[in-house]
């Protein structure tokens, strides 16, 4: 078990370089003049000269990412080009509040697809329904659900904040939307599961023993669907941390998604590299902690492979 | 353990002392279909009653139809008691109550009718925990004792253990526990041996043997293993695409088979035995038919060496080693023959080929095997799921 996690970590750390350098490579591809973008109203050119001069904007592509890696290894992120702070200060409370909002979404969805699939399987007259509701979901776009639940809950309801922030009563609707949008899958993969175990041979045994019907259905059908759903939520926070850039967006969340938006659109380089170098850490890391979680829910996946 | 007729007083049946297992006309059909056609069989305490049949002749589907374990898609009409006690006829909540206490299943793949994620003593606990009222702790030391009662070593730590963690026969051995520990007047054992090397095998036979002798369970065997019927079984019961073609004690039918398929089956291990080196073995031409395959007549007749016309336009008679009838319709060896009665038709059945005058003769378990009656139960269920 410790040689599969420590391959598993050499395997996360290669990964997130390799996304650091595409990441790196493609924003010298963005057409814009970051010089440009800090002093939209000093034309001079030599101002412009002296504002890509004090970046270091005018040395050679390779020296720049020797300097940038350089400084990565030892946990420097850098400086923001706009607001002339570091990169790091600007990422971490971002990073709570986007992870606040991950684990509301992934919560919603737990319940939502977890209810779905649980109901599809076990009640065959709600199975079309439940269908109907899972392709809805899936047909529609984040910012669709967003802006429907803005306008019902907040605008007509008044039952919302409309005004963006990152309290306890802002969380709801984002939440929700991540929720909903998700639910379909895990819809999915818990009615798929749960038929996969109700036709199994152990649940004949379990049935033979004279074992109750919920007994059954709570002991031995939902932990074996436990496993594949710890580890889509694992993918789920990892990929929710690295930004809900629609969800933070259509509902002002001051996440690390909006400030990745924010600093593209101001061709902040060192704030956008943050940002993805913080999203490919997130999901490695919960993949990772999904694995640990997996191996201790499901024992068939404990042992070494060969 | 007391004797076994101790058991069997559980629920005394009309009149006589009720058997481990008494099935009556029993029929399993998947989408009017018949894989069990009509079957009807006696298990009494402590015998071992071996059913002998090709892989899709209706065991398997015959050993889960007596557990009430089938899919509601398949539909059983028959009776099928258990120490007296009719499943079917009982509240699902009490059937499921007292299932584990009649009858123990021992499925052919224990790696698969194992819970993955589960424990194996943990498995076993939790029925003294439904049943028996047991705490968590009690339960696991009585799980613990049960796997000690199936000869396993350690077994504090087998009882923890994963079943993919296990050999296949410790597998097989946790079942066997798991099947008998609450001391079921029946057994059923679907192939259990199938997946195990020889060696493992005859362990598990063995077990079973003496564990039988100290419980004085009713054993049904199901398997396609000649072997396994000559080591353990007291009675036989031969079943060919969904009947029982034959059926007896067993000394007799290793001795003097008298369905055609029988002896077939007899020479292929015959022949497994003693056989010259190189010499071809035996095999019975053809394949069993499918299972939605038009049946007129008897469904052996396309492979049967003696076949005659008459084959193909009735079923014969259940064969019995109580009585010496004449194996199937055509002529055979020594034993004396007796004509067959003509085939009835099934009142109100449509089919046009039936015989114009017909007797209906009396199968003599009490079974008549009728042609088209298989048709019209399948379709017209008595019992519907």
């Amino acid at each position: 078990m410790a040689r599969t996690l420590i391959r598993r970590i050499a395997f996360g750390v290669i990964a997130i370089l390799g996304v650091a350098v595409l990441a790196f490579l493609l924003e010298f591809v963005v057409p814009g003049d970051p010089a440009r973008a800090i002093a939209p109203r000093a034309q001079s050119a030599a101002v412009l000269e002296n504002i890509r001069i004090q970046l270091h904007l005018n040395r050679p592509l390779i020296v720049q990412f020797a300097d940038y890696f350089g400084e990565l290894f030892r946990g420097n992120l850098g400086t923001s080009y706009v607001q002339r702070q570091s990169v790091t200060s600007l990422i971490m409370p971002r990073l709570a509040t986007t992870g606040w909002l991950a684990l509301a979404g992934v919560v919603a969805e737990v319940i939502i697809g977890g209810a779905l699939g649980i109901l599809s399987t076990l009640y065959a007259r709600v199975r079309a329904v439940v269908a109907a509701v899972n392709l809805t979901l899936l047909s529609l776009p984040q910012f669709v659900v967003g802006l429907v639940l803005l306008l019902i809950f907040g605008f007509r309801l008044h039952m919302a904040p409309v005004t963006g922030g990152a309290g306890p009563a802002e969380i709801v609707l984002p939440a929700l939307t991540l929720g909903l949008v998700g639910a379909p899958w895990y819809a999915q993969i818990v009615a798929d599961q749960m038929a996969d175990s109700l036709a199994s041979p152990y649940v004949r045994t379990a049935v033979a023993k004279g074992l109750p019907d919920r007994y059954i259905l709570w002991r031995h059908v939902l932990r074996n669907v436990l496993s594949p759903a710890i580890t889509m939520i694992g993918m789920d926070l990892g990929a929710y941390l690295s930004g809900v850039v629609t969800v933070e967006v259509v509902f002002g969340w001051p996440g690390i998604g909006l400030l990745a938006v924010d600093s593209l659109q101001n061709l902040d380089r060192p704030v956008v590299m943050g940002t993805v170098i913080v999203g490919a850490v997130a999901v490695v890391a919960f993949n990772l902690i999904a694995d640990v979680l997996r191996m201790y829910v499901d024992p068939r996946t404990r042992e070494e492979p060969a | 353990m007391s004797a076994a007729p101790a058991m069997a007083t559980s629920g005394p049946g009309p009149g006589s002392q009720a058997a481990a297992l008494e099935v009556d006309g029993l029929r399993v059909c998947y989408g009017g279909l018949p894989a069990v056609d009509d079957v009807s069989l006696r298990v009494e305490p402590g015998q071992v009653a071996a059913l002998i049949g090709e892989t899709s002749s209706g065991k398997s589907s015959l050993a889960l139809g007596v557990a009430r374990l089938l899919p509601s898609s398949a539909i059983v009409t028959g009776q099928v008691e258990i120490a007296g006690t009719d499943l079917a006829e009982l509240p699902a909540r009490e059937a499921r109550r007292r299932r584990a206490s009649l009858v123990g299943y021992i499925a052919q793949d224990a790696m698969a009718a194992l819970n993955p994620v589960i424990p194996v003593g943990r498995q076993i606990a939790e029925l003294f925990g439904v049943h028996r009222g047991m705490h968590r702790a009690e339960a696991g030391a009585q799980a613990v004792r049960e796997l000690a009662r199936v000869r396993i070593d350690r077994p504090e730590r087998v009882a923890r253990a994963y079943p993919h963690q296990l050999s296949g026969g410790m597998r097989q051995r946790v079942m066997i526990a798991m099947a008998m520990a609450l001391s079921p007047p029946l057994l059923i054992a679907d192939e259990p041996t199938t997946a195990l090397d020889v060696s493992t095998q005859a362990e598990i036979l063995g077990l079973v043997g003496q564990l039988q002798a100290e419980t004085g369970s009713g054993i049904l065997w199901i398997t396609h293993d000649m072997g396994v019927v000559a080591e353990l079984a007291d009675v036989v019961a031969v079943m060919y695409a969904g009947r029982i073609v034959e059926q007896g004690p067993a000394s007799d039918l290793f001795d003097h088979p008298m369905h055609p398929y029988t002896q077939g089956l007899l020479r292929t291990r015959r022949d497994l035995r003693t056989g010259r080196p190189g010499a071809p073995l035996y095999q019975i031409e053809g394949s069993p038919p499918a299972l939605s395959a038009q049946r007129r007549g008897c469904a052996f007749a396309p492979r049967c060496a003696r076949r005659t016309e008459i084959c193909t336009e009735r079923v014969p008679e259940l064969m019995t080693q109580d009585q010496n009838l004449q194996a199937g319709n055509g002529p055979s060896g020594a034993s004396p023959s007796r004509p067959l009665a003509a085939a009835a038709s099934a009142p109100g059945n449509a089919s046009a080929a039936d015989p114009p005058s017909s007797r209906r003769p009396l199968g003599p378990a009490g079974t008549d095997l009728l042609t088209a009656s298989w048709l019209a139960a399948c379709h017209h269920p008595e019992v519907s799921s």
